[in-house]
C-alpha cells in the first residue's frame, strides 16, 4: 500500500468517512479558521494597501499577526484531517496540487514582507510620514497575499466540484 | 483604488457561480436505472455505490457509479447501512456526470420497495 493509501485506510481515514458527526464538525471548525485567517490577514492588508492611514500599520500587525497565527492551528488540522479521508483522491487533483502551491507561495510572500517590508515600517508609519502612505514593497506584498487567499479559498471550494 | 478593489472582491464569486451553473451534472437527462449493488460505501461527505446493469439475456452488464447523499442525511431518511449491502437490487434516479461516463448522481434510491430522496 502507497504511503497515502496507508493515510486514507487509517482509524482516523475511516472514522471522517463514518463517523456521522466528525466529517461536518472538522468542516466547521475549518471554516472557523478560514474566516479568522483571511479575515485577520485581509484587515492588514487592506491597512498596507494604503487605507484606514490613521491606524497605525505597526500596531496593527502586532494585534493580527498572533490572531493570523492562532488561525492555523484550527485551519491546519482540520484540513489534513479532511485530506486524509480522501487522500488518494486529492492527491491526484489537479485542484488540490494548485491549492498546495498557492498556500506555499503564500508563505513565502508573508516571508519576504518580513524580512524586507516590516523592518522599514518605523519609517513609513511614522505619524508625520504616515499620509504618504505604505512604500510600493508593502502594496505589492498586501496585493499579492490577498490575491493568492481568495486563490486558495477559491481551490478549496473548487475541490468539491472536479 | 476602492473601486478596482471592491471590483476583485465581486470578481470571484461571479466566477464561482458561472462555474456552477454549467453544472457537472447534466440535469437536462434524468436517468433511471436498476441494478445489482455490487459494492457500496455509507460514507461523508458522499456516500456510493456501485451498480450493475444488466439488459435482459446480456450477459455483461455495465456497472455505474452512483453518487449518493450524506450518510447523515441517508440516516435521517431511513436508509441504513443494511440495505445498501451488495448483492441488494436498487433502482436510482439521476443525472449523469457529463465529464465522467459511467458516473451518476442520484436524487432518488429504491431499495426493498421504499423509496427515499436524497437532495
Amino acid at each position: 500500500m502507497t504511503p497515502v493509501g496507508a493515510l486514507e485506510a487509517s482509524g482516523l481515514g475511516q472514522a471522517m468517512r463514518q463517523w456521522e458527526w466528525l466529517y461536518p464538525a472538522v468542516e466547521i471548525v475549518h471554516i472557523v479558521g478560514i474566516g479568522l485567517l483571511f479575515g485577520s490577514i485581509a484587515i492588514l492588508d487592506l491597512r498596507l494597501l494604503g487605507f484606514s492611514r490613521s491606524i497605525s500599520a505597526k500596531r496593527l500587525a502586532r494585534h493580527v499577526l498572533p490572531w493570523t497565527a492562532a488561525a492555523f492551528l484550527l485551519i491546519v488540522p482540520s484540513g489534513f484531517m479532511m485530506f486524509i479521508a480522501h487522500a488518494s483522491d486529492l492527491i491526484a487533483s489537479p485542484v488540490f496540487v494548485v491549492k498546495m502551491c498557492l498556500i506555499m507561495g503564500a508563505a513565502l510572500n508573508a516571508a519576504l514582507f518580513h524580512t524586507i517590508v516590516l523592518p522599514s515600517v518605523d519609517v513609513w508609519d511614522a505619524e508625520e510620514m504616515r499620509k504618504l502612505g505604505p512604500p510600493p514593497s508593502a502594496r505589492v506584498s498586501a496585493a499579492v497575499s490577498l490575491a493568492i487567499w481568495v486563490c486558495v479559498i477559491a481551490c478549496g471550494r473548487l475541490l468539491a466540484y472536479f | 483604488m476602492k473601486r478596482s478593489v471592491l471590483a476583485a472582491f465581486l470578481a470571484v464569486p461571479a466566477m464561482a457561480a458561472a462555474h456552477h451553473e454549467r453544472g457537472e451534472y447534466d440535469s437536462s437527462k434524468l436517468v433511471k436505472l436498476t441494478g445489482k449493488i455490487v459494492e457500496s460505501a455509507y460514507e461523508n461527505p458522499h456516500s456510493h455505490m456501485r451498480l450493475e446493469t444488466k439488459a435482459e439475456g446480456a450477459t455483461a452488464g455495465k456497472t455505474w457509479n452512483v453518487v449518493l447523499a450524506p450518510l447523515s442525511r441517508m440516516k435521517h431518511r431511513g436508509l441504513d447501512q443494511a440495505a445498501l449491502k451488495p448483492g441488494t437490487t436498487a433502482t436510482v434516479e439521476g443525472y449523469p456526470n457529463r465529464g465522467k461516463p459511467g458516473e451518476l448522481r442520484a436524487e432518488r434510491i429504491t431499495v426493498n420497495g421504499k423509496t427515499v430522496e436524497l437532495r
